[in-house]
């Protein structure tokens, strides 16, 4: 069941990192994906992870949203010790509190544009009335209505986006963790995507923390985080660094 | 939803989905149609040994069923048929005097088990007459009549109503000769049975080896549903105190053809076990490929907060879903075979089984049916379901173990 937040309150921490550091072992090799990350986010912030590839960006999402647990540091989301959880909790603290967007594969294959939008609240019990009426409007207000029966491989990338949007944000999270969204739409579509978010965020409330090195998703970010060799190398914070709402 | 997820899952592999099914549906009825078939055969050979033993409990003089001596006889025939008849549970009796000796007549001598029965009493459980091909059985005006089977009538090159003369000893040890007539002959379809059996009536038999009051044994048929180890047991209390009898269940009697069906039981179920442990294991193998196939699928169902026991149940709603269908096809197929099995029948002799004898049942007879026996099948297909749900045990537990991050991140 979606909750409710209340009035949102922007600077109000909504996710604190301290000192995460992530070392995977690919053999006997040490990859130091993240160093010691520092982070604050507000709620409500429309946010971003830039930096070149092996930068720690996914990692770093990964941890936020409970998908991987750090080497060392912690991770507080709305309130949440999310590194302190185990895995079947992890998966309940992300059904209850995050909403993701993946870069690509997006969408349960076998499952319609609507029967993607609705699987978290169907996850959380939710009964079927209950459902259609929160996913219909959002499915009308990212204009997917008319493919609501469609399977994802009848639906474009940018489509394909769109219904995962809405899945992310059906359950309303506290926040939305979206990793590289824009790498494999075109430019009109990416921004066509960002517009959306960006009128959901200022709508909803929601906070959004994107990774990617697009620069249409750079642009539009209130908030630029630099990453580098695993540490924040540059950090806008109460800097806005493009506008967050629709042009 | 997670069915929903599993039954479309299911048919994004059409044609591997179809062979898995196949080969689960193919085994099953492999399995129904050997159960019913060799259930069916086993009990016809049970039958058979039982009817050949003369009843599903037998009663002699102690020793006799070993040694088969002519002196070990039972002295106080109607008072021992009285008290046999009178256990409760006892539907038939049939009195028998079994003798061994030689026929002559003036083509040759032949060896000969000569049987003195009531036709009446037999009855119930084979009535020789039906086997009958000429003349009469026992039922004619003759005093000293002889039933012969085909084989031994060519073999002495006789007719209706030639003489011939039995030689044989008594109880007492003594040799002694009669003389019969033919006044039937029968085929039974075993060429070893036409070939040795002779029936005469028991006065006649009696007469001839001097044998009256006295029978060699003493044939018992139980109620339907009535053990005979039970009803053996029985007959033994109420015939203990007087002369010493031996009270045999067949399958004592004809061990040989009770460790034959045994040991094909046996043999049945190591090949259905070897044929599903070949199939359960493919579908494992399958399984886990798919689980490999679909890790970063199954990777974002649990980013999306499916918990690692509900992936498990996804994969085990697939196999579940599977297994019904493949069961529903297989019980179908296995239903039809055991339909038309039970309706044409299979003749051994038609694979090759000649010349086969078990406990003196000529096996090339046998024309074999299919029965079913519910709790049989019940528990062979619920066993069935068990496996074939268990063997995606393994792929669902990796399944359910997968680490979200890893999954998304190595199989993009």
């Amino acid at each position: 069941m979606p909750r409710d937040h209340g009035p949102t309150v922007v600077g109000q921490p909504q996710i604190v990192v301290r000192g995460v550091t992530r070392i995977f072992h690919q053999g006997p090799v040490e990859v130091h994906a993240l160093r010691g990350v520092d982070l604050d986010i507000a709620v409500g912030e429309f946010c971003g992870l830039a930096g070149p590839s092996g930068s720690g960006k996914t990692t770093l999402l990964n941890i936020i949203g409970g998908l991987d647990r750090p080497t060392a540091g912690w991770v507080d989301v709305a309130g949440h010790r999310v590194t302190d959880l185990d895995r079947g909790d992890a998966a309940e603290f992300r059904l209850d509190h995050v909403g993701f967007i993946f870069q690509a594969y997006n969408l349960v294959p076998v499952l319609s544009a609507f029967e993607n939008a609705e699987f978290t609240l169907l996850l959380r019990g939710v009964p079927a009335g209950e459902r259609r009426a929160i996913v219909e409007p959002l499915l009308a207000r990212v204009g997917l209505v008319d493919e609501a029966d469609r399977k994802p491989h009848e639906l474009s990338g940018g489509q394909q986006q769109r219904v995962a949007v809405v899945r992310a944000l059906a359950t309303s999270p506290d926040i939305v963790l979206a990793d590289e969204p824009t790498a494999n739409l075109d430019s009109a579509t990416s921004e066509g995507l960002l517009d959306m978010m960006a009128e959901l965020n200022r709508d909803l409330g929601t906070t959004f923390l994107f990774s990617s090195h697009d620069p249409v998703v750079i642009d539009r970010v209130q908030r630029l985080i630099r990453l580098r060799d695993g540490l924040v190398a540059d950090d806008g914070a109460g800097v806005a660094v493009g506008p967050a709402a629709a042009p | 939803m997670l069915w929903r997820i599993a039954w479309r899952n299911l048919w994004r592999h059409r044609g591997r989905t179809l062979v898995m099914t196949s080969a689960v549906a193919l085994t099953y009825a492999l399995m129904l149609v050997s159960m019913g078939i060799g259930d069916d055969s086993h009990r016809r050979m049970l039958d058979e040994a039982a009817r050949a033993a003369g009843g599903e409990v037998i009663v002699h003089a102690q020793g006799y069923w070993d040694t088969r001596a002519s002196d070990l006889v039972i002295r106080n025939a109607d008072h021992v048929m009285q008290q046999v008849a009178a256990v409760p549970g006892v539907r038939a009796v049939m009195p028998r005097i079994l003798v061994t000796g030689l026929l002559s007549t003036s083509s040759g001598t032949e060896a000969v088990l000569l049987q003195g029965v009531d036709s009446a009493a037999e009855a119930p459980l084979h009535d020789p007459a039906e086997d009958l091909v000429a003349g009469t059985f026992l039922s004619g005006p003759e005093t000293d009549p002889i039933v012969l089977g085909a084989g031994l009538v060519e073999q002495l090159d006789l007719e209706l109503g030639d003489r011939l003369v039995l030689t044989t000893s008594d109880p007492n040890g003594d040799v002694t000769r009669a003389l019969f007539h033919l006044s039937g002959i029968i085929r039974t379809g075993s060429r070893q049975a036409d070939e040795a059996l002779a029936y005469t009536s028991i006065p006649a038999l009696r007469g001839a080896v001097g044998m009256q009051g006295m029978l060699t044994q003493v044939g018992v048929l139980g109620e339907p549903g009535q053990g005979p180890g039970a009803l053996a047991d029985s007959i033994d209390t109420a015939v203990a105190g007087g002369q010493p009898l031996e009270v045999l269940p067949w399958q004592k009697a004809v061990p040989e053809m009770v460790g034959f069906t045994q040991l094909d039981d046996a043999f049945g179920y190591v090949y259905m076990i070897v044929i599903f442990l070949v199939v359960l294991f493919s579908i494992t193998n399958t399984f886990l490929m798919a689980v490999l196939e679909r890790v970063r699928e199954l990777g974002l169902l649990s980013a999306l907060g499916l918990r690692g026991r509900r992936v498990a149940r996804l994969l085990l709603a697939e196999t579940t879903l599977m297994t019904v269908l493949a069961m529903t096809a297989g019980f179908s197929l296995g239903l039809a075979a055991h339909f038309a099995a039970a309706h044409w029948g299979i003749p051994l002799s038609a694979w090759g089984l000649k010349e086969v004898e078990i406990s003196g049942i000529d096996m090339a007879d046998l024309v074999i049916h299919s029965e079913i026996r519910p709790v049989k099948w019940a528990v062979g297909s619920a066993l069935v379901a068990f496996a074939t749900v268990a063997s995606s045990l393994y792929p669902a537990w990796r399944a359910s173990r997968l680490a979200p991050a890893e999954a998304m991140r190595f199989f993009e």
